[in-house]
């Protein structure tokens, strides 16, 4: 493979934005609220 | 119950609308929300859940018993109730791919007042995104994905 390529590769692997896996956001609809 | 739900773990933020009784959890970066946990601090709260949304991203596996599960924690996950946008899912799950899915955790039974958590909770997926950095953004009651 062309080192360049190869260099291109492992930048965008590095700078590609990871997010974590998780609950990102809840929402509940409630009832009997005052 | 504002409070007491901010005390509860994993929480960063909790925003009440008392106009439409809606109530948003902002969970922490690094932290980790039980949802179970968070339904009973509302009953505690002596407020009833009529239905609770959440956007879960994690990686879509098969869990034990075979059922399509997204998992979000290494110790984590959320079984997938079947439905039309499940079956999407059903050809990846042996791939491990990563999806962003908003969909409904609980929902209260019609008649019963109190909180039953004796049947483990399933996500009934009402959207889903696949990718990186695909993400869906739930801003005013509209979603984007």
């Amino acid at each position: 493979m062309d080192t360049r390529v190869a260099l291109l590769l492992l930048l965008g692997f590095t700078l590609a934005p990871v997010t974590p896996a998780q609950i990102k956001h809840m929402e509940m609809r409630v009832e009997g609220m005052t | 119950m504002k409070k007491h739900l901010e005390r509860q773990s994993g929480v960063q933020s909790v925003d009440v609308s008392l106009i439409d009784g809606k109530v948003a959890i902002i969970p922490k970066e690094d932290g980790r929300i039980d949802p179970p946990q968070l339904l009973k601090a509302v009953y505690d709260s002596g407020v009833s859940v009529a239905e609770m949304v959440v956007t879960v991203r994690g990686k879509v596996v098969k869990d034990a018993s075979g059922n399509l599960a997204i998992q979000v924690e290494p110790d984590q996950s959320f079984t997938i109730a079947p439905n039309e946008l499940s079956k999407e899912l059903e050809s990846i799950a042996s791939a491990q791919t990563v999806a962003t899915v908003r969909g409904q955790l609980y929902k209260k039974a019609a008649g019963k007042k109190k909180l039953d958590l004796s049947v483990p909770l399933k996500l009934l997926i009402l959207l889903l995104a696949f990718g990186l950095d695909n993400s869906i953004e739930v801003t005013s009651g509209l979603v984007l994905l």
